[in-house]
């Protein structure tokens, strides 16, 4: 398996950079991430994003879809790929240090 | 022919970097507004990742074979290979696809009349790994030479050689994975030789004997979902708290109030969807619902375990788990004591459960199993729901999902339905049984990873691509919006990333989208307009 390294932090990733064991992470592991994924400073914006993400995955085991991400964070489709220019899913899932999307979606 | 072309099919098995390089300058052209599109270069393998996995076919990894790191590990995967490959000819071992396999093998004279008609092998430029024959060309060459008596020997004479070491089972197993499976070659077939089913069955040797197949399709697919529930890893109690949210947002969308039926007992159709279609284009769901709740059909959805996702990737590389699924979908179908399963807008889950499953399913495990598109036709058709085909005035194409319609001749209804409603409606050159894959089909849609996704924009999808661009050429200008009608949930992930790689709603107006969104926006009691003109 690949290491990500960046200054500091050490972890497990996947072949395209998300991390293998969620428990792993914090916010400096996410800050680190986020310097893959063009996003050069994280503002309350990209946090709240963030935070979403987790809190859902803790409860259901998956990333929620990305229209209710949407509804329930008040941020358009737009706006989240303004933040995360891979997108909710390439981009802010992997650095709210969620495993890949997986299935047809 | 430039140098970094392979020369003959014997340098399949050379000890080399890589066998051949893509020239995308070498890829057929497009038609306005990309007459002057250039390709962007293609990823390549990180440096690390070269180190680590196989790419020596074509320098992408779609599978990601690790690299065995020791003459003794490349010398077992080359006897487990070739042992089965002997399970692979033998009725004991193979029980589902031998005799196909067996004629396609045999019988196969060369003509080439199916290199013509694959999408890759044109798109492509013609590169030679990739005609349609090819697969089976060297498989029969291995067939040749290490299993039938006296092959050693025979073979110097027969002008058709091949070593059989690690490169050739490392770039047999990547090859099988540049093939979509469409069977459009199987269709132009003379004799009908199916050089698809040789792919897919390759795959199937590859993960039930050498524990190779894509990760997506694997690990994070079919074991996920008989662990999970679904290939997405979504649990009963997410899936509850998924229709929950899509409840709300359709009497957002529309105003309707539609609570969604799940686990009814004795209903007449068990509607089963592809995931897929919940988390990333809930409107196929909320558009089903509205149909068929206004039509009075007797429907339900399952939330068991087993019952809400419809994929079968099995379908794609091997026949265990295609069973286990296959399995798990009648059980559901049982338990509720429901009449019929319909299957949603998903084309590999149609032959999974309908032709495929018909060869393993026995007794008392047998209950009917449909396609929704005549169900949908039927409804369209009986006059209990109200139409205004003038809300649905932008021009439409028609995307046909090759399994359900090349493999299992679903032809007409849907395009009746679009003829009907759709008054800007035209047809892609060719279509119906004709019809070009997606380019994302038998899982490439779903495989993400690595560099291969620049593999499938940049290459497989790009002769559908060119029909879409074909059909809409009176319309091009951005400014007006148009509609590729994909009644599949995998040909819709190709047409999201693909139309997204080409920036095709920016540069042409382009945007995609199932069949029943196209139903549901012309509905006269709908107000709104249903369908969102962005690319999602």
């Amino acid at each position: 398996m690949p290491i990500f390294e960046h200054g500091e932090i050490k972890v497990e990733v996947d072949e395209d950079g998300f991390i293998q064991e969620p428990e792993g992470w914090n916010e400096e592991v996410a800050k680190a991430l986020a310097t893959t994924e063009d996003v050069t400073d994280m503002t309350e914006e990209h946090w709240k994003i963030v935070y979403y993400l987790r809190d859902y995955y803790k409860q259901f085991g998956i990333a929620p879809m990305i229209r209710k991400l949407c509804k329930e964070t008040g941020f358009s489709l737009k706006q989240i790929y303004e933040l995360y220019p891979s997108g909710p899913a390439k981009g802010a899932c992997k650095v709210a240090g969620l495993t890949k999307p997986t299935g047809c979606v | 022919m430039s140098d970094n072309k392979m020369k003959s099919v014997k340098d399949f098995s050379k000890i080399q970097e890589q066998i051949t390089e893509l020239d995308p300058s070498e890829f057929i052209k497009l038609p306005p507004p990309y007459d002057d599109w250039v390709d962007p270069p293609m990823k390549e393998l990180t440096e690390d990742q070269k180190n680590r996995l196989e790419h020596s076919l074509d320098g992408f990894s779609g599978i990601a074979i690790p690299k065995p790191e020791t003459e003794e590990e490349k010398q077992e995967l080359v006897a487990k290979f070739l042992s089965g490959l002997k399970k692979l000819l033998s009725k004991e071992d193979n029980w589902i696809l031998l005799q196909p396999l067996l004629l396609s093998m045999e019988n196969c004279v060369k003509c080439q009349s199916c290199s013509d008609e694959c999408p890759v092998y044109i798109a492509s430029g013609k590169e030679e790994i990739y005609r349609p024959i090819f697969r089976g060309e060297i498989l029969r060459r291995i067939i040749n030479k290490y299993l039938k008596p006296g092959g050693k020997f025979y073979h110097k004479f027969s002008g058709s050689d091949i070593d059989l070491n690690w490169e050739t089972v490392a770039r047999l197993a990547e090859l099988s994975y540049r093939c979509t499976l469409c069977r459009r070659c199987a269709q132009a077939c003379p004799i009908g030789v199916d050089n698809g089913l040789i792919s897919r069955e390759i795959r199937k040797l590859m993960s039930q004997e050498l524990g190779l197949a894509a990760e997506e399709l694997h690990k994070s697919g079919s074991m996920k979902q008989l662990a999970t529930g679904s290939s997405t890893g979504t649990n009963p109690t997410a899936m509850l708290d998924i229709v929950e949210f899509i409840e709300e947002d359709l009497k957002d969308m529309t105003g309707l109030d539609i609570k969604m039926p799940l686990d009814k007992e004795d209903a007449d159709i068990l509607l089963i969807h592809n995931f897929g279609e919940f988390l990333s284009w809930p409107e196929n769901i909320m558009a089903f619902a509205i149909i068929f709740e206004k039509a009075g059909i007797n429907w339900t959805m399952s939330s068991q375990m087993g019952g809400y996702d419809s994929v079968n990737y099995g379908l794609w590389y091997d026949d265990a788990q295609l069973a286990r699924v296959a399995l798990e979908h009648i059980r559901i179908a049982k338990e509720l004591n429901v009449n019929r399963i319909v299957m949603g807008e998903c084309g590999h889950a149609h032959k999974a459960l309908m032709p495929v499953a018909d060869r393993i399913l026995i007794d008392e495990n047998i209950i009917p199993r449909e396609s929704a598109y005549p169900i949908l036709e039927e409804i369209v058709f009986s006059g209990k729901i109200k139409f205004d085909p003038n809300k649905n005035d932008f021009p439409v194409t028609l995307h046909d999902p090759c399994n359900a319609v090349r493999a299992m001749g679903i032809v007409k209804p849907q395009r009746k339905i679009l003829r009907y409603l759709c008054p800007q409606f035209r047809e892609m050159v060719p279509h119906g049984v004709h019809n070009y894959c997606c380019g994302g089909g038998s899982g490439f849609a779903i495989m993400q990873g690595k560099n291969f996704p620049d593999w499938r924009n940049g290459l497989s999808f790009r002769m559908k691509f060119k029909q879409i661009l074909d059909a809409f050429q009176d319309k091009i200008e951005p400014s007006t919006y148009k509609y590729v009608c994909s009644p599949c949930s995998n040909c819709k992930g190709t047409f999201r990333d693909g139309l997204t790689y080409y920036n095709a709603f920016d540069k042409a107006g382009i945007i995609y989208g199932g069949l029943v969104e196209l139903i549901v926006n012309a509905m006269v009691d709908i107000e709104k307009p249903f369908i969102e003109w962005e690319l999602k």
